[in-house]
């Protein structure tokens, strides 16, 4: 029961410009885990890889206690990819493309594909290339739930999708995981529709995981102080602090709260500390930078 | 029996107004303490609230968990969670202690910006005779 979703273990790839990992990702069973990081960080990538796209330098990964490789034809009749890149022109509509995939899955809830095509407002009978991006996108989420696989990962569900679709896109994701036996991984820039879906949190820059875990301990752990101090070269090289801005004695950090405590940067000299919390996205965009 | 609760029970949530969690904790004391949940009411399931309210489901068993250690609400094995029979009682003194948190905060901070017994009594004073709570 407690077994994860996916667990990925040193995983290493490596491109004449890039070089992703050694990463290691946990995804529970049950959750949201909505991956994100800066463009050209690695999410699909790594998504590519678990889904055997690439072959990885080394390292391991592993979808529900199987290996992705040895037992590959076992991980793909649980666990379901969508692609934005994926263009399904060439089927016509998207009446005949549903029909060519769910041939592949002796799941396949009909019922439930034309119930996700209502809810998101895909009309499959319309000719895939005078489909919106969104809706093209929406297709392909559509096909990777419409099966009830385990896991199901998707590429950027919300690429392109103005803010109602991507709400409603995901409000089909939370639904898909209540039963807490189906586990969805996204990788998104939709940050604060991720902050208010997504159960788990993992962070990725330049190949390398910056942060992992729950994203209500995630929120919690950043805080944005404010605070008066004569010498700030105490905290510009602290581990922890990101100087956001300053001016004179005044400053303002991202501080990781779980390596500084009020008291400590008191210590250093930091008066009339006030702190605020942060939103997902500007914790990001704070990590991000350089 | 779940459809007697009413439908709008807490106000929407959003990433924008702090940790979605905390207030989904504050909403339902709100509504503990003013009595719209009496003692020994019935709580929406985990699943049912992270579908109205559009949240994952570890951000509402995160809510019902610091509730729960409050001793405002109950989880009854099998049979559901509901506001503790002393719940608004409870509600409410953690309320307090929270307000008077709130106060000695801003009596620091007017007190950091020169303000004498006297001005940040006065300043109280005029919030209240504005606010009427």
């Amino acid at each position: 029961m407690n077994q994860n979703a996916v667990e990925i273990r040193a995983l290493e790839k490596h491109f004449p410009r890039f070089k992703l990992g050694p990463l290691d990702l946990t995804v529970p069973q049950g959750v949201i885990y909505g991956l994100i990081g800066p463009n050209g960080a690695g999410k699909t990538t790594t998504l590519d890889l678990i889904f055997g796209l690439g072959d990885p330098d080394a390292g391991a990964i592993k979808v529900l206690g199987l290996d992705h490789r040895r037992d590959e034809v076992a991980v793909k009749r649980q666990a379901a990819y969508a692609s934005p890149d994926a263009s399904f022109r060439a089927w016509g509509t998207g009446r005949k493309l549903i029909r060519f995939v769910s041939g592949f899955y002796p799941a396949w809830d009909e019922a439930y594909c034309e119930k996700l095509l209502a809810e998101l407002h895909v009309n499959p009978d319309e000719k895939i290339t005078a489909l919106s991006s969104g809706s093209r996108v929406k297709l392909g989420v559509i096909i990777a739930l419409a099966w009830h696989p385990k896991v199901v990962v998707l590429d950027e569900p919300a690429a392109g999708l103005d803010a109602i679709s991507k709400q409603q896109v995901f409000a089909e994701l939370l639904a898909a995981v209540q039963d807490e036996e189906r586990t969805v991984i996204v990788s998104s820039h939709a940050l604060t529709d991720l902050e208010r879906f997504a159960d788990h949190i993992g962070m990725i820059k330049n190949g390398q995981l910056l942060l992992e875990g729950p994203t209500c301990r995630i929120v919690e752990r950043f805080k944005l102080l404010d605070f008066v101090s004569e010498d700030g070269a105490a905290f510009v090289s602290a581990d922890g602090v990101f100087i956001q801005r300053h001016e004179r004695n005044q400053w303002q950090a991202m501080v990781d709260t779980e390596r500084h405590t009020m008291e400590s940067l008191a210590s250093r000299g930091a008066r009339q500390i006030s702190a605020t919390p942060m939103t997902l996205e500007d914790i990001f965009v704070a990590l991000g930078k350089d | 029996m779940s459809d007697k609760r009413p439908a709008c029970l807490l106000p929407p949530v959003s990433p924008a107004a702090g940790p979605l969690y905390q207030q989904i904790v504050d909403n339902l004391k709100r509504a503990i303490s003013d009595g719209r949940l009496a003692g020994g009411a019935p709580l929406p399931s985990f699943r049912q609230l992270a579908g109205e309210l559009m949240v994952s489901l570890i951000t509402v068993k995160r809510a019902y968990e610091e509730l729960e250690r409050d001793g405002i609400i109950l989880r009854r094995q099998g049979l559901g969670t509901f506001v503790a029979r002393d719940g608004d009682d409870r509600s409410r003194r953690v309320k307090t202690e929270r307000a008077e948190e709130l106060l000695r905060a801003g009596a620091r901070e007017a007190a950091e910006a020169g303000l004498k017994e006297r001005e940040i009594a006065e300043v109280f004073r005029r919030i209240l005779a504005k606010e009427k709570p």
